[in-house]
């Protein structure tokens, strides 16, 4: 008998020790900050390091502790959000991208920029666009990205190309750089890049009404009647029709750094890690995306991560003005390919230099820089969900869909995630 | 065995070719273990080169595995979890099982029935919900939080309650008698009888609950609070290029298993097959 | 005093199955029902009832290609899977039906699977089924691109089920096997039964209730599955190996949306139940 109850007393202690760590350490001296974020392999281990350098100077002083804690991706720290919202469990800062907005637009959680009367004047101007809604400045732009086109440079100079400037460029580039065992290019696009491939048509498109959902959420879906998703079907069909094209959506990284392909379109945010994992087997290239066609003249939309706030803290505003200080931005910038989000970054000496040995990372600010400002990310419900409705719809095309068809179909899967979204939350 | 000296051509080429698909089969089946081991000490470049296995062993990667900041927290919620699962299941099953078996109460089949029902109900079905409840109880991130849906189990239940009934009533008669108390009788008479059945209830909760991986993502979004099977996706390794790390911490997360399952098989047979 | 001892004998069975029944109704009698009936209502992302839906949330779920697509890949997954399983394992369990000297060995191997983890047998699977340039390529001498296309996606993610269920219908099955009576089948092969016929008329008759068990078991996974897809493969490429659950867990953790979820669930509980009601009724009806 004593026996048992003892045991019963070991296993009540067990259960409520945890419990109790979890509930007491916090300690009343340092504020602890934690921030989630999605910066995975060396990205992680630069962002880890600036928050060890906060920890180690600003934050001794004033008394403040950032515990960063990787969520996963992008997406999964918004599914970490949304899960612990209403559950007194919500992290201080989250690091989220476009995909987070329309749910973070609606949430009674978040703590805007504005609120936290934090001074934005320094950040660059499309960033501080691609994150206000009709409630104000959502997030605080932290990792500005353009999508780029990745190319092998010693595969292209051995040939004579050089990257193309539009689709009907790439088909005739990929002619010459594809084989039977090398592709010339891989990758489906997702919402991601199309918002750079349809929103450049005809000086500026978007694809959903209300600026692509930020004044005020989306009613209509504009790139079906627009026709602008046709044209790029139609154009994607002909990169597939090169039988060069390999048409993958995970893993394409690897295939390009392992020489296996001979261009893809990615973000900035991979140039250091896809400079690091080709390891000097040949030279990186990039360039700007190549447009659908001639029309085309919008440029590449921002995107990239911006920080979210869920308390309205001295401690939290402190941490945030520390992230977008020139410094932070120049040392987060060099570490990963992200686009300094300050523009007083720019003008440090450091990172002059470092732009002036390292070229390619130029091409991503000048991309930024000579794209219609009024370029903005889609901000549409059930983003995880239609960002593979995307993929899975040009596929069908590849396949030998009717486009048209096609088109209708994906329209009305936009529809059905904005009516859907409309019915629940309004 | 003894007729083998009997066996026609055929009977032996029948043999052989059983002893072929039998090993055949071993192979596919250990295949990913074993790649497992020798991965563990690949290079990034063994990886591109699609090795089977390397001469010269990266040690560093099981220090890479080890050095990451939480491994050893991972681990340990882990075996915190479903060591603490294991025991709080066995005892509210059996102490419901007695009661269903040896005692006469109101109510008995209507709360034996409203129990069996919950076998009608996925996990799985009810995870947006059971998230809630654990969330407003406070639980998340926490050891609760994470065995709080694998602490019951209608099943183990119905077996325990099979193997009690099995060994009749006399015994609980002479204890009442003996003016045994019931907890006496079921930890004195009751368990040591039904041993078997009562470990099998243990090692499945332990391995359940030790190879969960949705529940414990969900409820947990601190690594601190993380139990292995998440913690082993989110190291990071794979995405920074360093499979071989990722290999070694999975070598170190099964190894133990594979003891325990080495050990435990007899006594699993002997619950299993009866005679 | 002796009344007090009475109210205790007599609460006293309570007392033993309250934490059994407190269990049962807090994490799964208590969900079950809230989400049965919320799946009438319109609740809002964060909880809320906004107001009575009627089948409103069914029709939701069922105009959605996704949750359509995502039957008829369960469905798949499950002609597949089941039939895979069940061969695989049983033939593994027959090879090794009888002890003898070295049968230790590949018993050992047959039952190892269950060490395995499922991350970790997902995680391996990852690296081994990575693409065009993969390792079992490389051994099997094929091209297929494996996850990075729909077909390879669909056979690799069968093939990691079948290794997640392997070790635990084994040792179901070889017990089984072992259980049966030797002395009937001796008899039979007395009477000059043997080989083939001897498996196929006697031994797997006999073990008829397990190989159903293991059956119903490998049904159940298939139509659950979702963890693997999560690591593995996303539900990609292109949704082609997107399953109801798998379909479930983006819709209620990653969109919030809650009219898919709830309507969903309440689905899948429904099914589950009848699923259970026949096995039950055909258990029964056996002697």
């Amino acid at each position: 008998m004593r026996k048992l109850t003892l045991i019963f007393i070991i296993i009540a202690m067990a259960i409520t020790a945890p419990l109790f760590a979890a509930g007491g350490k916090e300690k009343a001296e340092t504020a602890k900050v934690t921030i989630w974020h999605s910066a995975q392999g060396a990205n992680a281990t630069v962002f880890e390091e600036i928050a060890q350098t906060f920890n180690d100077t600003i934050g001794k002083d004033k008394g403040i502790e950032i515990e960063a804690i990787y969520q996963g991706k992008a997406n999964d720290v918004l599914t970490s959000v949304n899960a612990a919202s209403g559950t007194g469990n919500l992290p201080d800062i989250a690091m989220m991208d476009a995909t987070a907005a329309t749910d973070m637009n609606h949430s009674q959680y978040l703590v805007t920029v504005d609120k936290l009367g934090i001074d934005t004047s320094d950040i660059l101007a499309c960033g501080i666009s691609s994150y206000t809604s009709e409630n104000g400045l959502l997030a605080l732009p932290f990792n500005a990205s353009a999508l780029l086109y990745y190319y092998n440079k010693t595969l292209y100079d051995s040939l004579g190309v050089n990257p193309p400037k539009t689709l009907d460029d790439m088909v005739e580039v990929m002619k010459k750089t594809g084989t039977k065992d090398r592709a010339a290019f891989a990758g489906v696009p997702a919402t991601f890049e199309l918002t750079t491939l349809i929103g450049a048509q005809n000086g500026l498109s978007y694809m959903l009404n209300n600026r692509n959902g930020h004044d005020g959420a989306a009613t209509e879906v504009l790139f079906g009647k627009e026709g602008t998703y046709k044209t790029f079907l139609e154009k994607w069909k002909a990169v597939y029709d090169t039988g060069f094209y390999s048409p993958i959506t995970s893993g394409v990284t690897a295939e390009f750094t392992s020489g296996r392909c001979a261009a893809m379109l990615a973000s900035s945010s991979n140039l250091a890690s896809v400079i690091n994992s080709v390891s000097g087997e040949f030279e990186v290239g990039v360039a700007k995306v190549p447009m659908v066609n001639e029309k085309a003249t919008g440029g590449t939309v921002i995107s990239g991560g911006a920080l979210f706030s869920f308390t309205d803290s001295p401690a939290v505003k402190t941490v945030l003005e520390y992230m977008i200080s020139p410094d932070v931005q120049a040392k987060w910038s060099e570490a990963t390919g992200y686009v300094p989000v300050s523009t007083k970054a720019y003008e440090t000496e450091a990172y002059k230099a470092f732009l002036e040995k390292n070229p390619q990372y130029k091409v991503a600010i000048e991309s930024l820089l000579d794209s219609n400002p009024g370029l903005a990310n889609v901000w549409v419900p059930s983003a995880y969900s239609v960002y593979y409705s995307f993929q899975s719809n040009i596929a069908d095309v590849l396949n030998g869909k009717d486009i048209d068809a096609a088109v209708s179909d994906m329209v009305a899967i936009v529809e059905g995630a904005i009516a859907s979204y409309s019915a629940q939350n309004n | 065995m003894r007729k083998r000296v009997q066996r026609r051509p055929f009977d032996t080429f029948k043999y052989i070719l059983r002893k072929v698909i039998l090993l055949l089969l071993a192979v596919i089946v250990a295949f990913p273990l074993l790649y497992m081991f020798s991965s563990s000490f690949f290079s990034p470049k063994d990886f591109n080169n699609l090795r089977l296995f390397t001469v010269t062993p990266r040690w560093s990667n099981y220090a890479k595995a080890l050095g990451h900041g939480y491994f050893g927290s991972f681990i340990f919620n882990s075996i915190g979890t479903s060591v603490l699962a294991a025991l709080i299941r066995t005892c509210v099953v059996v102490l419901a099982a007695f009661a269903f078996t040896h005692l006469r109460f109101k109510g008995k089949n209507l709360i034996l029935g409203a129990l069996v029902l919950t076998l009608f109900v996925p996990q799985e079905a009810i995870l947006y919900q059971n998230y809630k409840t654990v969330a407003t109880l406070g639980m998340l991130n926490t050891w609760a939080g994470i065995i709080a849906t694998s602490l019951f189990s209608a099943a183990q239940m119905l077996l325990l309650m099979g193997s009690f009934v099995s060994h009749g009533m006399q015994a609980y008669d002479a204890a009442r008698i003996d003016g045994a108390s019931d907890i006496r009788y079921i930890w004195d008479v009751l368990l040591p009888l039904s041993g078997p059945a009562v470990l099998t209830v243990m090692i499945q909760t332990l391995i359940t609950t030790f190879n969960n991986y949705l529940w414990p993502l969900l409820v947990t979004n601190r690594p601190r609070s993380r139990t292995i099977q998440v913690g082993i996706t989110m190291l990071g390794f794979s995405e920074s290029g360093e499979t071989g790390a990722q290999m070694a911490a999975l070598v170190m997360v099964t190894v133990p298993f594979l003891v325990i399952m080495a050990l435990a098989k007899k006594r699993i047979e002997t619950a299993l097959i009866s005679k | 005093m002796k009344n007090a001892s009475n109210l205790i004998h007599r609460t006293k069975p309570y007392l033993f199955v309250a934490p059994a029944v407190l269990l049962a109704a807090l994490f799964c009698w208590f969900p079950a029902l809230k989400g049965f009936l919320e799946s009438f209502l319109t609740v809002n992302q964060a909880g809320k009832v906004l107001g009575f839906a009627g089948l409103g949330n069914y029709r939701i779920l069922f105009s959605d290609k996704a949750f359509l697509s995502s039957l008829k890949i369960t469905g798949l997954f499950i002609v597949l899977f089941v039939p895979a399983n069940t061969f695989l394992t049983l033939l593994a369990a027959s090879l090794t039906r009888r002890k003898s000297r070295h049968s230790s060995v590949p018993e050992y191997i047959f039952f190892s699977p269950v060490a395995i983890s499922l991350s970790a047998y997902s995680l391996l699977f990852k690296e081994l089924f990575r693409g065009k340039s993969s390792v079992i390529n490389r051994i099997l001498g094929l091209n297929s691109g494996w996850i990075t296309e729909p077909a390879g996606a669909m056979v690799t993610v069968v093939i990691l089920g079948v290794f997640l269920d392997f070790g635990i219908d084994y040792i179901l099955l070889m017990c089984a096997f072992r259980s049966t009576d030797r002395n009937v089948i001796e008899a039979a092969r007395m009477d000059g039964a043997g080989g083939w016929r001897l498996f196929f008329d006697m031994e797997l008759p006999l073990i008829r209730e397990t190989v159903l068990v293991t059956v119903f078991l490998a049904l159940k996974d298939a139509i659950l599955i979702s963890a693997p897809i999560i690591i593995l493969t996303e539900g990609g490429p292109f949704r082609s190996t997107e399953t109801i659950m798998f379909y479930y867990y983006v819709e209620a953790f990653k969109s919030g949306n809650r009219a898919v979820q709830n309507s969903l669930a309440s689905l899948v509980l429904s099914l589950a139940a009848c699923a259970m009601a026949v096995y039950n009724i055909r258990r029964r009806r056996q002697p």
